[in-house]
């Protein structure tokens, strides 16, 4: 009989023990879930406001290269900003278009050298590479913690909780082969 | 004679000085043992000698090292900073201490050799810095209070480049000292992270100013530099204690005094110049307005 009682106390002991574990191992798979949402939207303020600015710097654009700013304009696919709810090739393939238009504006300076004396577009430039600082920034912080998560994912025991709770790994958010480096903007 | 020659000349004069008061002193002290009476007379008179001729180079010692300091490094100054000041007398406040968040508050604070200018348009500030904390021992005779120096190197408050939001400290020993809701920080470098315990209250922000680039950079800053390096970047200022155990910008007795130590003076004060040009604080093209 006291032996039936000790194998249902360790059993039970087991139990709590496994049970804990489970628990703080969901919480912690799902707070690190919660960060990249974070880091997520952090992307998405950034690539905002490179949108903003960028718009900003077509439209002054528009005064010295007609032809080449409206190029710019419709290069962008949304007119009215960045959509909500758009997936991480999407957001990739926005941030893409975005530079193709930067380094179409750079082309163009040069050949207006009275654009590149404009003060309102050298401090757009200005401002562009402080955004752009911004973006690589939400993007390397995002993708550590899509590291951090999907290295749990795939590492035993935790693989036994994400399975459970039904969470995939993450997708990357992949710069540009241009964008590898750090942003240089020439004055 | 030239300047240089002026100054060995009587950093030699002290150290004869104080070498003849330490030989004056043992001679009485022999004198003193011998056990006669007119040795006993002669080697107190000796040692009262010895101590003031003792006294007499340590001070001139003292004033020759400042004196020299003062000149050669105000000459440097001239040379590498602007609007550069130098003032071997006083150093960096306490408050200004203990605003990088990462040092702690002594019992007994000292510092000197303030310099201060800007460095391609960064304003910098800096101070030797000696913090000791007091130590009780109970012992059957009582109790014994001593000090233990606890950091010896220089401060450094720099303009910073980057507006941000929150406070982020990337520190090689220990971890800030502020009651803050900060977070430990991992950088993708895993070279970074092996090295430096990063703290910030946010993420966002310390990915913000710590580019791949940078963390580069004060991996480089942390090699060239013995001891512990420590950074914190608070409010627009950067601030880097660096405790090596070492008082920079003194002569050091017995030591030849030739082109070889305004040299290492020169290595000395160009620290700054090496963290502005390292960590492109000169770059002023992230600040809003400028």
């Amino acid at each position: 009989m006291d032996q039936v009682i000790s194998i249902l106390i360790v059993l039970v002991v087991l139990a709590v023990v496994i049970g804990l574990w489970y628990i703080s191992t969901m919480n912690s798979l799902r707070r690190l879930e919660v960060k990249i949402n974070e880091a997520d939207s952090g992307i998405d303020v950034a690539l905002t406001k490179r949108y903003d600015v960028l718009t900003k710097l077509v439209n002054t654009t528009k005064g010295y290269a007609k032809h080449e700013a409206e190029t710019f304009e419709n290069i962008t696919k949304w007119r009215s900003g960045l959509p909500k709810n758009l997936s991480m090739e999407q957001k990739q393939e926005f941030m893409g278009k975005m530079d193709g238009v930067l380094s179409g504006i750079n082309i163009a300076v040069e050949a207006y050298p009275e654009l590149k004396a404009d003060r309102v577009f050298q401090n757009l430039q200005q401002s562009i590479s402080d955004v752009e600082e911004h973006l690589q920034a939400a993007r390397r912080l995002y993708n550590a913690n899509v590291s951090a998560l999907n290295s749990r994912i795939v590492t035993f025991p935790t693989s036994i909780v994400a399975n459970a709770i039904s969470m995939k790994k993450k997708p990357f958010f992949e710069a540009e082969e241009t964008k590898r480096e750090d942003v240089e903007i020439n004055f | 004679m030239n300047r240089i020659d002026e100054f060995a000349f009587a950093k030699r004069q002290s150290e004869r000085k104080i070498i003849f008061g330490f030989l004056a002193l043992v001679v009485g002290i022999l004198l003193i043992i011998s056990g006669t009476q007119i040795g006993f007379v002669f080697g107190i008179m000796l040692i009262v000698s010895a101590i003031v001729i003792f006294a007499m180079g340590g001070t001139q010692f003292s004033r020759l090292n400042k004196r020299f300091k003062k000149e050669v490094i105000t000459s440097l100054l001239e040379e590498h900073v602007e609007n550069g000041y130098f003032d071997p007398d006083r150093g960096l406040s306490p408050s200004e201490v203990y605003a990088t968040e990462f040092i702690k508050r002594a019992d007994r604070f000292h510092s000197e050799d303030y310099l201060s200018g800007s460095i391609g348009g960064v304003k910098f500030y800096s101070s030797d810095v000696k913090l000791e904390e007091r130590h009780v021992q109970y012992t059957k005779n009582g109790t014994r209070t001593y000090y233990v120096t606890y950091f010896l190197g220089r401060v450094f408050i720099f303009d910073f480049n980057k507006s941000f939001d929150g406070y982020l400290y990337v520190l090689e020993k220990g971890r800030p000292l502020r009651r803050r809701k900060y977070d430990k920080i991992k950088l993708e470098s895993v070279e970074f992270n092996k090295r430096f315990k990063t703290y910030s209250t946010n993420e966002h922000s310390a990915f913000y100013v710590l580019t791949p680039h940078f963390m580069e950079s004060l991996l480089n800053l942390e090699q060239k530099n013995k001891g512990y390096i420590g950074f914190s970047f608070i409010e627009n200022k950067l601030y880097i204690g660096i405790n090596n155990f070492k008082d920079t910008f003194e002569l050091k007795l017995f030591r030849k005094l030739d082109q070889s130590v305004i040299e290492e003076f020169k290595r000395e004060l160009l620290v700054v110049t090496d963290i502005i040009e390292e960590l492109n604080l000169n770059q002023n093209i992230f600040k809003k307005g400028e």
